[in-house]
């Protein structure tokens, strides 16, 4: 029975292969269904393991169904929309057309709707909905004060012109789009999408058209004549997982790719379950598995790779760069002025060929006589300024693990001059150490940075996901003499795992905020060569201090483990890598220097293959390096190269300066193929052109393959059945709690029923033209269908619980609903209660506070969270980076999806967890601390005064006589205890980044902070009601 | 008060009063469960085990180097492989490269009066070789860690789908209202690559948010926000909390919302996980014998000391309790890098098996022992083992699992599982009958689907069932 559909009348009144009559219509006894379903044996349907039994009412329906002919009614959300009547109702309750609807079906079944809420509650529930936010106490006076008839209109209007509005119906989009920072597998790298965000944030805000909205992010590098913001839009198609994972097999990626944006699309705008006819044609759903494929084809045509390189200049592929004109002149000018003076180098290089050639002598005798090798040196001093222990280990034992050929490796063995910091570890750090180099002719300092395990920041940093070395400067002390700054001119790294921006020229660029920084290639050893002006003679007793700074706005991005070292040859290469952990691990003799074995070292061995190479054999590229090498290395050239260094940095930091965003690029389609159950290795499925599902007829774009534009305006065309009525219902979810159907993802035939139908279609057709007060509205107006929502009375009504019911779910509306705000909300409103919300719209994500170690299980790089400084904690929540694998937990722990996979029906969980985070975040304890300095400052001198006023804060309304009663008492308690222990009180007030006023009292801070976190954990305080 | 009163006022009530999220929560039987029962009640027949404790491998452990000795692929060692095996067939890093035969690097040995054959590198697993059923017949579809993982953990490569704890926890509830009924813990070793491990892996995904499991930390609070605030004393959080109870309990007189009471009751579990996490990590009652046993030093956060752990949760009624062991992924110096990895694990293991034993537990605890995938017969860069989902090695115990047997193998070079294949879903379905549930029966509607664990294949395998 494989091949019997039911779904299709055509197919179930056909003799089937086996002789089967599944319907015959009038006849139930001759119909295999109806035996079927009353079957008492074995071929009872469902079928007994199913555990899907039916009762004989329903038993009985199906048999006079197929008695009265088995007629078919399509689907209705199939359906084409049509505008129903509205029904003749009238009274002060029917404010709309919504209310017609819903009062008609309640007078039918013989209930009324509620009186309208208090004022208190819808302002605050109407402002939740549009904003996220509360009202402000402020705004609420205003509207009580305000008796004109249209005072509520006013605040809608004001609502829906406010940007926290576009915030707030953008959050939801991007979950339905799975917007993220982060590329969702594997190393789970953050990938620049924000400039995405922001095009939905402004749609939303400037009320774009819902049908040009779709057009731009499936099709905005399509349109003729696209603009930046359109191709901005269609990163849409980029928002997809993405995988770096090495060994990856393309094809296999490339079919998840594809088959995560036809789930994707096919939800976000028909909440139609095609995901399903993946590995199989759909049995509920008109959905065949050729239909799958040939609407993935549409999206053939997007530049991408399997593996998508998650780091380096090739990170993420098609890129978009955000420049403006003015910019982009700019950029071109120091590209200019760059080529020039690599040119001018170049020729006063060629015109040196006779030097060169001695030059080449002289440097492979040296280098084979261990003379370029770095001079290691013992510090007799490590001391850092805010608070790090600095070790030294000389001579003393150091145990290291690191990776080494793909695995961990371990050796203990003398220090030989490494330094590793411990104890606290504070954001910002300097270290100074001053070693002793003896008498000696020296030309450069040396910076080794070592890897560990131990290092959670891409194991060389004590934090963040890279180390930062943001100015270098040392000073000379002589006997006898005052000491004196030495200058540094150049600085060179080994150049791997650099983003271009974060140059060794960073170092010493007299900038503290810029810096040299290496972050995305793990299982390195970092070095820096910093070139001094001149040559340094010591003597025996010269002492030489070395500042480190790591001054970066990235907490705790500072070096772990490093050594010193002096060069005394002109031309010492920056070491480490790879290579140097090599011979490094390699050495015979535990005990033995490591320069005794280093002698491959002091010349890149790029350069080292080419200087031992005979000139005529050398290719284009060995030549090029060669001379490049002999530029660095040339002292009487060492200005231009400085010169060029300094200036490629200024370029590389301007041009990183520019926002960038995934990029959707249209290639020639690649040919997609029917996978049979799904499988990428199986290449003999039929090939398949874009088209949409077959049961919605064919797109009529004669000779030519559809493409994704043509996909968006048949979505957004008036004939799709599905478009417009999927947004109206997800609207209506977020207004009232449940859907008029109630299954967010699926209208199709396994979704509900809705409860409205009519009114689905009133206002799916009203979304797309407008007829009801269309003055000023446009087609597919999404204010305007709100508007329309949240001025009904059906909007307006109480939600307080009615003493009997006939509808228990309140499907039919006879009163408003109740629920716990958004996850983003109930985080936005202690820190708006709080006063510590920073408004402002759009930008890059930011980085609130996180517990230590949550970062703990990712790896490529490995590292730990560095969160935002100043007004960045304090942003509305949607800003939050969203790292897939690993979302932040506050948002988690309150049901925020980790938009890895579209997600169009938040959950509203009740947990004890919840709980925890409410109670002890430091994110809420900070904002439970500003709120009751804000009541101390604010509220009066009393301490009934200042309850008034944090409840009028924090609820909007006065705190009753119990309510008093108890947080007096717990005032009191907390009173007395951080009078008597006013250290404790310090402690809780030192949660938390913003600042205590001076002049109040930490005793008394701390009780009022006690009494304002109870009332911030009060279930009113996050339920909308 | 609390669920007591919650569940009667809900009765008195009917469903009058109720807000959608209550609506919801009771349609997922959240009232109910409160620690107790889950959907699936009674249960679909009589559970062999009560609980699981799944000692996730991470990283792919290779079974050539562990449990599943080919002397035929010693003998081929350095000869390609027979193109008949490998035609066709998915490949990772080896993807163009020749394929070599790599033999197994270790001896092996019959370990019990089973005679279990196992690697010698394993011995204190091998002294419980009677309690143990070794299945040598497992394989994948996912070939790359992160959708193996979410496959082994979700039965899906969807991200989204709840994984196998949180499904556990949904149909039987939890035996404890102190602690999550669903605990993760992790740790790390040396010897391989930290592959991540992304917190899907535990997501209840489209089942409610109270399913999902806990990740306990090593560093840091155990369970995040555990801890009161610096400068609060136990009592005075307990006064707030006590306060916010209250608070909440009159905005209930007035509203007559039943989750109001709910999530006084979360409070309350909130206050109680207080100190129930703390005393649950505080190993000083453990003995040194017991510690010795493990090999575990309390507070290292090392895979024994999770074992330990892992041991104490089970007895205070978590129901799924996951440990991800991860650095198994052994592309290179597979040889050196397994004595490592054995090292680490080995004692552990064993101890565990014998401590539930001792204590009467490991007839209702399944103990499962593997990871994500296998690694190749073939050699990777001429010492390592590139990802392989052809057939691999699991280990199980106790919760009515057949003591002392093998079932399954692969083929002679150790590729293919050839025969009594055990596939992800087979392995789900089997652990789902031990717990009482039928695998078909435990469904959630979504996007139009009866969604389950096994998504649309599984076969329980009978055969290791005692």
């Amino acid at each position: 029975m494989a091949g019997l559909r039911l779904d299709i009348r055509g197919e179930a009144l056909k003799q089937t292969r086996s002789g089967i009559l599944p319907i015959v219509p009038g006849d139930p006894d001759k119909s295999a269904i109806v035996q079927r379903v009353f079957a008492k044996d074995a071929k009872i349907m469902p079928p007994q393991f199913a555990h899907k039994e039916l009762t004989e009412a329903q038993k009985n329906t199906i048999r006079k169904w197929v008695a009265e002919g088995a007629e078919y009614e399509g689907h209705w959300a199939y359906q084409p929309i049509r505008r129903p009547p509205v029904p003749q109702l009238s009274g002060a309750n029917v404010r709309n057309p919504i209310d017609a609807f819903i009062q008609e079906r309640l007078a039918r079944e013989g209930l009324k709707p509620s009186a309208e809420a208090d004022k208190r509650t819808l302002l605050r529930r109407v402002t939740f909905d549009l904003t996220g936010l509360p009202p402000t106490p402020e705004e609420m006076d205003a509207f009580l004060k305000d008796t004109s008839p249209d005072a509520y209109d006013k605040v809608v209007d004001r609502l829906l012109a406010s940007p926290a509005y576009g915030e707030q119906r953008a959050m939801y989009w991007l979950d339905a789009v799975r917007y993220g920072d982060s590329a969702g597998f594997h190393g789970d790298n953050l990938w620049p999408a924000w400039p995405y965000r922001d095009y939905v944030l402004r749609a939303f805000r400037d009320n774009m058209p819902f049908d040009r909205f779709t057009r731009e992010q499936l099709a905005g590098d399509l349109l003729p004549g696209a603009t930046l913001d359109q191709k901005v839009a269609s990163a849409y198609n980029r928002l997809n997982r993405a995988s770096a994972e090495g060994g990856l097999q393309p094809k296999e990626y490339l079919a998840k790719y594809g088959a995560d944006r036809v789930r994707t699309t096919t939800t976000v705008w028909l909440a139609a379950t095609m995901g399903c006819a993946e590995c199989h044609d759909h049995k509920f759903d008109p959905y065949a598995s050729k239909d799958f494929y040939a609407f993935k084809a549409f999206f053939a045509d997007i530049r991408e790779t399997g593996l998508v390189p998650d780091r380096g200049t090739r990170a993420w592929g098609s890129k978009l760069l955000l420049a403006t004109d003015e910019q982009k002149a700019q950029l071109d000018g120091l590209d200019e002025k760059l080529n020039s003076l690599r040119k001018a180098l170049t020729a006063k290089v060629e015109a040196r060929a006779e030097d060169r050639w001695r030059w080449e002598e002289r440097i492979l005798e040296s280098h084979s006589k261990g003379e370029l090798a770095w001079t290691y040196q013992h510090p007799v001093a490590a001391t850092a300024e805010h608070g790090a222990k600095l070790t030294i280990y000389n001579e003393e034992p150091l145990e290291s693990n690191f990776y080494l050929n793909g695995s961990l490796a371990s050796e203990k063995k003398r220090g030989d001059g490494v330094i590793v910091a411990g104890g606290p570890n504070p954001d910002n750090e300097t270290y100074t150490v001053k070693f002793r180099p003896g008498a000696g002719t020296w030309t450069a300092l040396g910076i080794d940075v070592y890897q560990d395990e131990s290092l959670p920041g891409n194991r060389m940093a004590r934090g963040a996901d890279r180390f930062a070395l943001t100015e270098v400067d040392a000073e000379i002390e002589n006997p006898g003499q005052k000491p004196d700054k030495l200058q540094f001119v150049l600085a060179t790294s080994a150049q791997f795992g650099e983003l271009p921006e974060n140059g060794a020229m960073a170092a010493i660029d007299g900038n503290r905020k810029t810096g040299w920084s290496v972050n995305f290639v793990e299982a390195r050893n970092p070095f820096i060569a910093l070139r001094l002006s001149s040559k340094l003679q010591t003597s025996a007793g010269s002492v030489i201090t070395v500042n480190l700074h790591h001054d970066s706005d990235l907490r705790r991005a500072t070096i772990g483990r490093f050594r010193l070292a002096l060069s005394s040859a002109g031309f010492s290469a920056p070491e480490g890598g790879q290579s140097a952990a090599k011979v490094r691990a390699k050495k015979p003799d535990p005990e033995m220097s490591t320069l005794a074995v280093a002698t491959d070292l002091g010349i890149p061995p790029e350069v080292l293959k080419a200087l031992q190479t005979d000139e005529q054999d050398r290719s284009e590229d060995e030549n090029k390096l060669v001379a490049e090498f002999y530029a660095w290395s040339s002292r009487d050239l060492q200005d231009d190269v400085a010169r060029i260094a300094r200036l490629e940095l200024t370029r590389n930091q301007f041009d990183a300066a520019i926002p960038r965003v995934l990029g959707t690029e249209r290639i020639h389609p690649r040919l997609t193929r029917v996978l049979a159950r799904g499988n990428f290795l199986d290449e003999s499925g039929a090939v398949v052109h874009p088209s949409i599902p077959a049961v919605f007829g064919k797109l009529d774009t004669g000779d030519r393959d559809a493409t994704r534009l043509d996909l968006a305006n048949w979505i957004v065309s008036k004939d799709n059945p599905l478009t417009a009525r999927v947004f109206v219902n997800r609207q209506w979810r977020l207004f009232f709690g449940t859907g008029l159907s109630k299954v967010m993802e699926d209208l199709g035939s396994q979704g509900e029923w809705p409860v409205h139908p009519e009114l689905i279609d009133w206002l799916a057709a009203e979304f797309m033209e407008p007829s009801w007060k269309p003055e000023g509205a446009h087609a597919w107006d999404v204010k305007h269908l709100l508007r329309t929502v949240v001025t009904s009375h059906t909007y307006r009504q109480s939600s307080a619980p009615a003493a009997d019911t006939k509808d228990p779910d309140n499907r039919l509306l006879s009163r408003q609903n109740r629920f716990r705000i958004e996850a983003e909300s109930v985080h936005d409103t202690a820190l708006l209660v709080s006063g510590l919300l920073k408004e402002r719209f759009g930008g890059p994500s930011v980085r609130p506070y996180e517990p230590e170690g949550y970062l703990l299980a990712m790896n490529f790089p490995k590292r730990d969270y560095s969160e935002s400084r100043g007004d960045d904690l304090y942003r509305r929540a949607l800003y939050t980076e969203w790292q897939r694998t690993f979302l932040h937990p506050t948002l988690l722990t309150l049901d925020a999806p980790t938009r890895e996979e579209c997600t169009v029906n938040r959950s509203g969980s009740n947990t004890p967890l919840q709980a925890l985070v409410l109670l002890n975040d430091p994110i809420f304890v900070e904002a439970a601390r500003a709120f009751g300095q804000k009541i101390l400052k604010e509220g009066g001198p009393k301490f009934d005064d200042r309850l008034d006023y944090a409840f009028r804060r924090a609820l909007l309304r006065s705190p009753e006589k119990e309510e008093r009663k108890i947080l007096t008492e717990l005032y009191k308690r907390a009173s007395t205890e951080y009078k008597a222990s006013p250290v404790e009180a310090k402690k809780l007030l030192s949660v938390g980044e913003s600042a205590v006023p001076p002049d109040l009292d930490a005793s008394e801070v701390a009780a009022m902070t006690t009494v304002a976190r109870a009332i911030l954990n009060m279930h009113e305080v996050i339920t909308r009601n | 008060m609390n669920i007591e009163t919650g569940r009667r006022t809900f009765l008195r009530q009917g469903l009058s009063g109720l807000g959608l999220v209550a609506l919801n929560s009771l349609l997922s039987r959240e009232v109910q469960a409160a620690g107790t029962t889950g959907v699936v009640n009674p249960l679909h027949h009589p559970a062999k085990a009560k609980r699981v404790i799944f000692l996730y491998q991470a990283g792919g452990p290779s079974h050539l180097e562990t449990f599943d000795d080919k002397p035929k692929l010693r003998a081929m060692h350095g000869k390609p492989m027979p193109e008949s095996l490998t035609k066709g067939q998915q490949i990772a890093q080896l993807q163009g490269r020749p394929l070599t035969c790599f033999g197994p690097q270790h001896e092996f040995q019959k370990f019990g009066k089973s005679e279990q054959d196992m690697c010698k590198l394993f011995p204190h697993i091998g002294g419980v070789a009677d309690d143990i059923c070794i299945v040598r017949s497992m394989w994948t579809e996912q070939i790359n860690h992160d959708p193996a993982h979410t496959l082994m953990n979700t039965g899906s490569i969807i991200a989204g789908r709840p994984s196998m704890g949180s499904w556990i926890v949904y149909g039987l509830g939890a035996e404890t209202e102190s602690l999550p009924g669903y605990v993760v813990l992790m740790s790390s070793g040396k010897g391989g690559q930290m592959q991540p491990i992304a917190a899907r892996q535990w997501s209840a995904g489209i089942l409610p948010s109270k399913y999902q499991g806990v990740k306990f930390n090593s560093v840091g609070d155990p369970v995040l926000h555990i801890q009161r605030p610096p400068g609060m004393s136990a009592d005075l959080q307990k006064r707030s909390i006590d306060a916010v109870n209250a608070l909440n309990r009159l905005g209930h007189k007035n509203l007559n919302d039943p989750e109001i009471l709910t999530r006084v009751s979360q409070y309350e579990m909130a206050f109680r996980m207080q100190s129930s996490v703390p005393d649950l990590v505080d190993m000083s009652k453990e003995s040194q014998k017991t510690l010795d046993l493990y090999g575990a030093k309390p507070g290292d956060g090392s895979f024994a000391s999770n074992c330990l752990l892992a041991r104490r949760l089970a007895e205070r009624g978590v129901r799924f309790i996951q440990l991800y062991h991860r650095d198994w992924d052994h592309h290179s110096e597979v040889k050196s890098n397994v004595v490592i990895k054995a090292r680490e694990t080995d004692r552990a293991t064993a101890a565990l098996i014998t401590d539930l034993k001792d204590r009467g537990m490991l007839n209702d605890t399944l103990v499962v022992w593997g990871g994500e995938f296998g690694r190749t017969p073939m050699s990777q860069g001429g010492n390592g083992r590139d990802h392989h989902i052809k057939g691999f090695t699991y280990l199980l115990a106790g919760g009515g699992i057949k003591p002392g047997i093998s079932y399954g193998s692969t083929d002679d070079l150790g590729y293919a599982a050839q025969e009594n294949p055990v596939a992800v879903p087979d392995f789900h379905a089997t652990m789902l009958h031990l717990l009482g549930v039928d695998h078909k029966r435990l469904t959630v509607k979504y996007q139009g689907l009866d969604v389950r664990l096994t998504g649309i294949a599984g076969n329980v395998v009978q055969d290791i069932i005692a």
